[in-house]
């Protein structure tokens, strides 16, 4: 008999090469557990991440978008993390706007030393989009 | 030759004067204004280096277009005649280092809003065609059908951006044509599209905006009336990666919708120009008005105010809305 597969929330996380990227590795190589469902991809900056990039994961069926930086005053490039929060902060109420659950739009600053709160943060934007459910917004035709 | 309504005789020929005065001074190689179009009422965009076509410049209740968007494909030293929420642009271009203030001559006009034809169509139950003219007097707005004049409150016939306009004057501007304008205003009116939305469920507005992006047949002459869309080559058409496919689909519509508004955030003055060029009717204004109020709410920022001022998203301060960062 065929089981039907559980639903499991699929979240992608863009990390800063820089801090929150080493952050990850540091929860690794400290051991601490967190959920597998953030598919990392790493980025120079979180200044790097475009808008389209979110919206994109979404298009692709990506449950939700996790974008993490340096902590403000502390980016490698001075400034870019100050860039993306306006960005991401504009991208989160415009999509709200156009009908998509906030909850899905993510964002933390996690440093290089901060592997148990990266840990963290994956658990409860995992748990959170757990909560609003699978994306269907872009559902039939691929 | 083309049927014009009644105007403000002086100021056209004000403006006729010193468009020739430029070009003869030479302070300029081209003037940018408009001229009557090949559709009743409608105007055109006029750009001349020769002074002989300047008499053709006019200034109608319907000189809808956004000029500044050829400013960054025109070469040399520009007269361009602008609007309220055009000058707002120009300085939004000039914020980008996309414009260098020394090369335009801007040519402001007081704006009292301009006359949207498919509401005046709806008001009276005709086609543009079968209408004798169209006079604004005051607040007020007479439309003559056979013979006979009908006045209507100029508010029912305005667009809906010109009803929120806050700055119907130029901010800047070199030469000022005519006086500052009687502005009639409802911002409530204004904004009652986007509110609509706003009172709707989450899955309401998806629906709502799936169905208006199934019509788009990305033309992309939201973009590239846009004078805020000034990318040398748009995300849409790139290949490596491609974002989206070329084929109209409402996915797509919606993703390359979504993109464009955030990133001409605090670079839209809500001009309207992007709803008006629509031939799918879909109305992009709800989607700019909401980005135009986003910034002003995060940011208290206003496009197109300060030459001087960093754009929008390439500033920050320390301190600000980040009630979500975890």
């Amino acid at each position: 008999m065929e089981q039907e597969l559980q639903w499991e929330p699929r979240v992608v996380g863009f990390l800063c090469r820089w801090c929150s990227y080493a952050g990850a590795d540091l929860a690794g190589t400290s051991r601490k557990k967190y959920p597998a469902n953030i598919k990392i991809i790493k980025v120079p900056c979180s200044g790097r991440v475009d808008p389209l990039f979110i919206i994109k994961a979404l298009r692709l069926g990506f449950d939700g978008v996790l974008v993490s930086g340096c902590h403000p005053g502390d980016c490698h490039y001075q400034t870019g993390n100050y860039y993306a929060r306006r960005r991401i902060t504009i991208t989160k109420k415009f999509l709200e706007y156009i009908g998509i659950d906030p909850q899905r739009i993510q964002a933390s600053w996690v440093s290089a030393s901060e592997g148990g709160k990266f840990a963290g943060v994956v658990s409860e934007v995992t748990k959170g989009i757990r909560e609003v459910g699978p994306n269907e917004l872009f559902a039939g035709e691929r | 030759m083309n049927y014009l309504p009644a105007k403000d005789r002086d100021m056209e020929q004000k403006l006729q004067d010193e468009a020739k005065s430029l070009l003869e001074q030479e302070r300029v190689d081209y003037i940018i204004g408009f001229e009557p179009g090949s559709l009743k009422f409608t105007t055109t965009p006029l750009i001349t280096k020769n002074k002989d076509d300047v008499d053709r410049l006019v200034i109608t209740p319907f000189i809808v277009n956004n000029l500044s968007v050829y400013l960054t494909e025109v070469k040399g030293r520009v007269g361009i005649v602008a609007k309220g929420c055009d000058s707002r642009s120009i300085v939004s271009l000039i914020q980008d280092n996309k414009v260098v203030r020394e090369n335009v001559v801007i040519i402001g006009i007081p704006c009292p809003g301009l006359i949207d034809l498919k509401k005046v169509e709806r008001l009276v139950g005709k086609d543009r065609d079968e209408l004798d003219d169209i006079t604004r007097n005051g607040d007020r707005v007479i439309v003559t059908v056979d013979g006979k004049g009908r006045e209507f409150p100029i508010a029912e016939v305005l667009y809906d951006n010109c009803l929120g306009c806050e700055f119907p004057t130029p901010q800047e501007y070199d030469v000022l044509i005519g006086e500052s304008a009687l502005l009639v205003t409802d911002f409530t009116a204004s904004r009652q599209k986007v509110e609509t939305l706003e009172g709707m469920s989450q899955q309401q507005r998806w629906e709502f905006w799936k169905e208006e992006f199934d019509r788009c047949i990305r033309c992309y002459a939201c973009r590239n009336v846009c004078p805020a869309c000034f990318c040398q080559r748009c995300f849409v058409e790139e290949s490596e990666p491609q974002w989206v496919l070329p084929v109209p689909r409402w996915q797509d519509n919606l993703i390359f919708q979504v993109v464009r508004n955030i990133h001409v955030a605090g670079r839209c003055t809500d001009c309207g120009a992007c709803e008006r060029s629509c031939p799918m009717n879909i109305p992009l204004r709800n989607l700019a008005r909401k980005t135009y109020d986003i910034v002003g709410e995060l940011f208290h920022y206003q496009a197109g105010m300060d030459k001087e001022a960093s754009p929008l998203l390439t500033a920050y301060e320390v301190e600000e809305a980040e009630d979500f960062f975890r």
